[in-house]
C-alpha cells in the first residue's frame, strides 16, 4: 500500500472542502456583485420570478420581453433561495453550489480517462482554474459556471450507457442534461458536442472486445434521441420564443470576439488570464494527449475548444459557426477547453509527484494558486472596471415616488447596475442587460448593446440612442438618469431638462415634460399562460429528480482503472482498460 | 506514429490559423504602416495613434515638432474648453494621396467621429514630407489660437428667473398658464427616402418658453400613421417673441400614404437668460470643395463666457417667404469670447436653387448650465 501523500489519490471530500474555503468566503463577501459584469443581471432575472413564478413575460426591459429568451433554472433557484436569505445570498448561494458540483464534476469526468490519482489532481485543479476565477468573479457567468459540471456528471453516465447499456445510466445521465440544459442554453447548444462527442468516442475504443460499434453508437443515439426530445419539451417555451423571434439584429462587437494578438489587452484577459498556468501545460496537454490512444478524443475535443477560445485569432470559429460567430461570446469556451484538458493536466501532475514529490508539489501548488491569484488580480489592474457597486438607491427611491414609475426611464453611463435599479424599482426602462431578447427597432437595427453604455459602440452605439430619444413620447421615456456627463449634450439639444442631482451630482436625473404616461406594449413575444405553466414547472423538476436520482439510484462502481505511466513503451495499445 | 505526428500536426495547424486570421485581421498591413514608406502610411500611423488618444506616438511622428507645440497639437486633435471634440471619438478615416513628388506628398485624410450628438465627419488635406531616410512624416499646420487682451464684457442681458417651484416639484409642476407660443408655417415635403415636415414656432408671450413640436401622420381613416418630434432640428428654448425653426423627419414615409398632418406644439414656462448673445456673420450661400451647396458664415460669441457646444439652425425661404429647408449643424469648436468661428450648413442641390433668403439661429450647450 503507497504510504506517501504525494503518491495517493486526494479525498473528494476533502477537495470540495478546499473548494468551499477558497471560494466560500469571496462570495460571502459578495464579491461578485462588485467585481462582475453579469451578477445583477442573473440577480434581475430571478427578482422577476420570485414574484410572478408562472408569468414568464417582464415588463420592465425594452417595453417588456419574454425570459423564456433565457433558460431560467439557475435564476428559480435564486429565487426560491432569496425567500429565505434574499436576493444577493440567494446568487451567491446558487454560485457556491457550482462552484461545489465543479470538482466533483471534473473529479467524474476525469475518471472516463485517467486513473483516481490523476482525476483527483484534475479535480483540485479545477477549483484554481483562472477562467474560473476570470468567469465568476469578473463575467459573472453563473449559468455557464452551473451547467459545465451538470454537463460533466451527466458525461460518466452518458459513457457507461453507450458502451454498456444501464439503464440507471440512461435515466441519470439524460435527466442530468436536462437539468443542465434548464440552466443554459449555449452550454447546451455548443458545449455538450465538445464533451458527448470524445466520450463517445471512448466508450467505442472501450468497447467489449470483439464486440462491434454499433451498438455503442446506436445507445449514444438513443441517449441523444431522449435528451434531445426532453429538452425540447423541458425548453418548449424557448424554442417557441426563438422560433418566432429569431436573433436578427445587427452584430453586437464584442472583445472575445477580436484577434486577442491585436490587442494586447484583450490577449491579458481573454488568454493569459482565464488559462493562467495552463500556458505551461499547453505543449505537455499535447505530448501526453497524443501519446495515449485513449486520450486522444479528449485531445482533439481540447485542442476545438481551445481554437474557440481564442475568438478571432483564429478563423475556425467564424468557419464553423457562421453568423452565429457574431451572437456569441467565446471566454466560455476556454473554461470548456480548460475543463477538457484538466484530466491530461492531472496526468501531468501524475507524473511529476511521481519524479520530484516535493519540489513538484510546490511548483504545483504555486501554479494552481497563482492562476486563481492572477483572476482576483485582474479584477483590479484591468483596464476594464464594472459599475456592478454603484449606488443606485437614489435613482431607485425617485423612481418609486409621486407616481414616476407611470413613465419609462433610461439610464446612461450606469453600465451593469441597470439591472440593479430594475430589480428594486417598480418602473420599466426601455433599455435592459439581454441582447437577445431586444425587439425594439431603436436597439436591433444599429449593432450596439445596452443604450446606458451606447458611447462605447461609437456611431452605433449613439445613433441608437439618438433613434430611442427620438421616439420618448411613443415609450413614455420621461426620465433620464445620467452618470456620465458625456450624454449631457445630446439630452439638452434633444429636448430634456436636467431637474435633480444626487450624490453629489455623479447622477443628475433629466426629464421631458410633453411625455405622455407609459402605456402597455402587446406583443406576440408574449408567451402564453401554458407556456409560462409549463417554464415554472419543468427545468425546475428536472433539477429536482436529478437530485432525488443522485440520493436514491446509487451508481454502479465501476472498478479501478488504471493508466500506463507516461512515457509509454507501447503507445499504440488500450492503456487505460475497464475491469468490471 | 500517430503519437508523433498529432501533436505536430495540431501545432502547425494551430500556427497556420493564427497566421490566417492575422492576415485578415490586417495584420501585414499594421506591420508595413510602422515603417511609414509611404505618405499615407505616415497619416495613417498618426491618426491610428490619435485615435487612440495616444498624443504622444503622434506628436512623434510629425516632422516639423520643433515648431508645433504639443499640447496645441493634441487640442487640435482632441479639442479644448469642453468644446464637441472633445465629447468625439476619431471612429475611422480614409486616407488618400492628392500629390506627391520624392520629398514632399498631400495626403486627404476622411476623418469619421462618433461624438456625444451623433457622427461627425472631418476632411483635412494633411503635408508629409520624406526625412531623407524613406521615412515619412506628418508636416502639421502651426495654428496660433488667437488670445484677447484682458477686458471688462458688461453683461446686461434680460434673464427671467422662476421662483414658483416647490423643492419637491417636478419641473413643469408650476401651476401657472403655459407660455403661448404658435407654429407660423408648417410645410410638408417628399424627400427622396423620407417626408419631412417644417416650419416655424414663435413664442408670444412677454415670458421664455421651453418648446417641442410634435406631429403625427394621418391616414386618410383618421388614425395616426406616424409620430416625430423636432428633436434637437428647433431651438427649444425661445425668448419672448422669439422665432425658431423646426424640422420633423419620418424615415420611409411617403406622402401619398396620408392624409393630413397633426401638430402639436408643448410649451413651458422656463427661466432663460438673453445671455450669451452669438452673433450670425459673413452668411453666404457656397459650393463647397465636394461640389454640395452649403451656408457658411461666422459665429461671434459677444459674451465673456465660453460656449462649449455652439448648434446651428438655419431655415430657408423661397421667393415667397415660405420655408422650403431646414438645416442644422453641430460645431466641433467651442466659442471663445468675441473670436469668430466659421460654420458651414449643407442643403440639397434641389432645393438651394429656389433659396431666396435665409435665416440662422444659433443653439448652444454649456458645462455647468443646461
Amino acid at each position: 500500500m503507497e504510504t506517501s501523500y504525494f503518491r495517493r489519490p486526494i479525498p473528494l471530500a476533502a477537495i470540495i472542502l478546499l473548494a468551499l474555503a477558497v471560494h466560500g468566503p469571496l462570495l460571502v463577501m459578495q464579491l461578485p456583485l462588485n467585481t462582475s459584469y453579469d451578477a445583477n443581471f442573473h440577480i434581475f432575472f430571478a427578482s422577476h420570478y420570485a414574484q410572478h413564478w408562472f408569468d414568464p413575460w417582464n415588463g420592465k426591459w425594452f417595453a417588456g420581453f419574454s425570459q423564456t429568451t433565457y433558460p431560467p433554472l439557475g435564476h428559480q433557484w435564486i429565487a426560491i433561495f432569496s425567500y429565505v436569505v434574499g436576493l444577493k445570498m440567494a446568487y451567491m448561494l446558487v454560485q457556491l453550489i457550482a462552484l461545489l458540483l465543479l470538482p466533483v464534476g471534473v473529479y467524474r469526468f476525469a475518471r472516463l480517462w485517467v486513473d483516481e490519482r490523476a482525476s483527483s489532481y484534475a479535480a483540485l485543479f479545477s477549483i484554481f482554474l483562472g477562467v474560473v476565477g476570470f468567469l465568476v468573479y469578473s463575467a459573472g457567468q453563473l449559468s455557464t459556471m452551473l451547467s459545465a459540471p451538470l454537463y460533466l456528471l451527466a458525461l460518466p453516465y452518458f459513457y457507461d450507457w453507450s458502451r454498456n447499456g444501464e439503464g440507471r445510466a440512461l435515466l441519470k445521465g439524460v435527466i442530468l442534461t436536462l437539468a443542465a440544459a434548464s440552466v443554459h442554453h449555449v452550454t447546451l447548444l455548443f458545449g455538450s458536442m465538445l464533451f458527448a462527442m470524445p466520450v463517445l468516442w471512448l466508450a467505442c475504443l472501450d468497447r467489449k472486445e470483439g464486440r462491434s460499434v454499433f451498438p455503442v453508437i446506436a445507445r449514444a443515439g438513443v441517449f441523444a434521441v431522449l435528451a434531445g426530445i426532453g429538452v425540447g419539451i423541458v425548453l418548449l417555451p424557448y424554442w417557441i420564443a426563438i422560433i418566432r423571434h429569431p436573433i436578427e439584429q445587427m452584430p453586437i462587437p464584442h472583445a472575445s470576439r477580436s484577434n486577442l494578438l491585436m490587442n494586447m489587452t484583450y490577449f491579458i484577459n481573454y488568454f493569459v488570464v482565464p488559462y493562467g498556468a495552463l500556458i505551461l501545460a499547453l505543449p505537455f496537454i499535447l505530448w501526453f494527449g497524443s501519446s495515449n490512444r485513449r486520450l486522444r478524443p479528449l485531445l482533439l475535443a481540447f485542442w476545438f475548444a481551445f481554437l474557440f477560445g481564442l475568438g478571432g485569432t483564429t478563423p475556425v470559429p467564424k468557419w464553423i459557426l457562421g453568423r452565429a460567430f457574431d451572437i456569441l461570446t467565446f471566454e466560455r469556451f476556454t473554461l470548456w477547453a480548460a475543463l477538457l484538458a484538466l484530466p491530461i493536466v492531472g496526468l501531468l501532475a501524475e507524473v511529476m509527484l511521481d519524479r520530484y514529490q516535493r519540489v513538484a508539489a510546490v511548483g504545483l501548488s504555486l501554479a494552481a494558486v497563482g492562476s486563481l491569484t492572477l483572476s482576483l488580480g485582474w479584477l483590479v489592474w484591468s483596464p476594464f472596471h464594472t459599475l456592478g457597486g454603484m449606488k443606485v438607491d437614489s435613482v431607485v427611491e425617485f423612481l418609486n415616488r409621486n407616481g414616476h414609475d407611470r413613465y419609462r426611464y433610461l439610464t446612461l453611463g450606469f453600465g451593469n447596475s441597470l439591472p440593479k435599479i430594475s430589480t428594486y424599482s417598480d418602473a420599466s426602462s426601455v433599455d435592459g442587460e439581454y441582447n437577445s431578447a431586444r425587439l425594439l427597432p431603436e436597439m436591433t437595427h444599429y449593432g450596439s448593446a445596452q443604450l446606458t453604455s451606447s458611447k462605447y459602440f461609437g456611431t452605433a452605439g449613439m445613433e441608437s440612442l439618438r433613434a430611442m430619444l427620438k421616439h420618448a413620447n411613443y415609450y413614455g421615456l420621461k426620465y433620464i438618469f445620467v452618470h456620465d456627463p458625456y450624454y449631457e449634450p445630446l439630452l439638452a439639444f434633444a429636448g430634456w431638462r436636467q431637474i435633480e442631482s444626487y450624490d453629489p451630482d455623479s447622477i443628475t436625473v433629466w426629464s421631458k415634460e410633453d411625455v405622455p404616461p407609459a402605456r402597455k406594449f402587446e406583443s406576440d413575444a408574449m408567451p402564453a399562460p401554458w407556456e409560462g405553466l409549463l417554464w415554472g414547472i419543468l427545468p425546475l423538476a428536472s433539477s429536482i429528480l436529478a437530485i432525488l436520482f443522485a440520493l436514491l439510484l446509487p451508481d454502479r462502481r465501476r472498478a479501478t482503472e488504471s493508466v500506463v505511466e507516461f512515457p509509454a513503451a507501447s503507445s499504440e495499445g488500450v492503456l487505460a482498460g475497464e475491469a468490471r | 506514429m500517430m503519437k508523433r505526428v498529432l501533436p505536430i500536426v495540431l501545432a502547425v495547424a494551430t500556427v497556420v490559423f493564427i497566421w490566417i486570421a492575422w492576415v485578415q485581421s490586417g495584420g501585414i498591413e499594421r506591420h508595413r504602416m510602422f515603417s511609414a514608406r509611404s505618405p499615407e502610411e505616415a497619416v495613417r500611423l498618426l491618426l491610428t495613434a490619435a485615435k487612440s488618444r495616444n498624443w504622444d506616438a503622434a506628436y512623434s511622428r510629425l516632422a516639423n515638432a520643433g515648431e508645433v507645440e504639443k499640447a496645441a497639437f493634441a487640442r487640435d486633435l482632441g479639442g479644448s474648453n469642453g468644446s464637441l471634440r472633445t465629447y468625439a471619438t476619431l471612429e475611422n478615416f480614409n486616407v488618400w494621396g492628392l500629390h506627391a513628388d520624392n520629398q514632399e506628398a498631400t495626403v486627404r485624410a476622411k476623418l469619421h467621429y462618433s461624438t456625444a450628438v451623433g457622427p461627425l465627419d472631418d476632411v483635412r488635406d494633411i503635408k508629409v514630407r520624406n526625412d531623407g531616410s524613406g521615412t515619412w512624416k506628418v508636416v502639421w499646420p502651426t495654428s496660433k489660437v488667437p488670445k484677447l487682451a484682458p477686458q471688462v464684457i458688461p453683461v446686461n442681458y434680460l434673464r427671467w428667473d422662476v421662483i414658483n417651484r416647490g423643492a419637491e416639484d417636478d419641473w413643469g409642476v408650476q401651476n401657472v398658464d403655459s407660455p403661448q407660443v404658435r407654429i407660423v408655417s408648417m410645410n410638408a415635403l417628399q424627400r427622396p427616402d423620407r417626408v419631412v415636415i417644417l416650419g416655424e414656432i414663435v413664442n408670444e408671450d412677454t415670458v421664455p418658453a421651453y418648446v417641442n413640436v410634435n406631429a403625427a401622420l394621418l391616414a386618410p381613416d383618421g388614425s395616426p400613421v406616424a409620430q416625430e418630434t423636432s428633436f434637437d432640428k428647433i431651438s427649444h428654448t425661445l425668448l419672448p417673441k422669439q422665432v425658431s425653426p423646426y424640422r420633423i423627419d419620418f424615415p420611409g414615409m411617403k406622402l401619398q400614404q396620408i392624409k393630413s398632418v397633426r401638430m402639436d406644439a408643448k410649451a413651458m414656462l422656463v427661466p432663460a437668460t438673453a445671455d450669451p448673445v452669438i452673433a450670425v456673420t459673413q452668411q453666404r450661400m457656397e459650393t463647397d470643395a465636394l461640389g454640395k451647396k452649403v451656408l457658411r458664415g461666422e459665429l461671434l460669441n459677444q459674451s465673456g463666457q465660453i460656449v462649449n457646444i455652439p448648434h446651428v439652425v438655419a431655415s430657408y425661404y423661397d421667393a415667397n417667404g415660405k420655408v422650403i429647408w431646414v438645416s442644422d449643424g453641430y460645431l466641433d469648436q467651442e466659442l471663445l469670447p468675441q473670436i469668430p468661428v466659421a460654420f458651414a450648413v449643407d442643403l440639397p442641390d434641389d432645393v438651394a436653387g429656389k433659396v431666396q433668403t435665409y435665416h440662422v439661429v444659433v443653439n448652444y450647450y454649456q458645462k455647468n448650465n443646461s
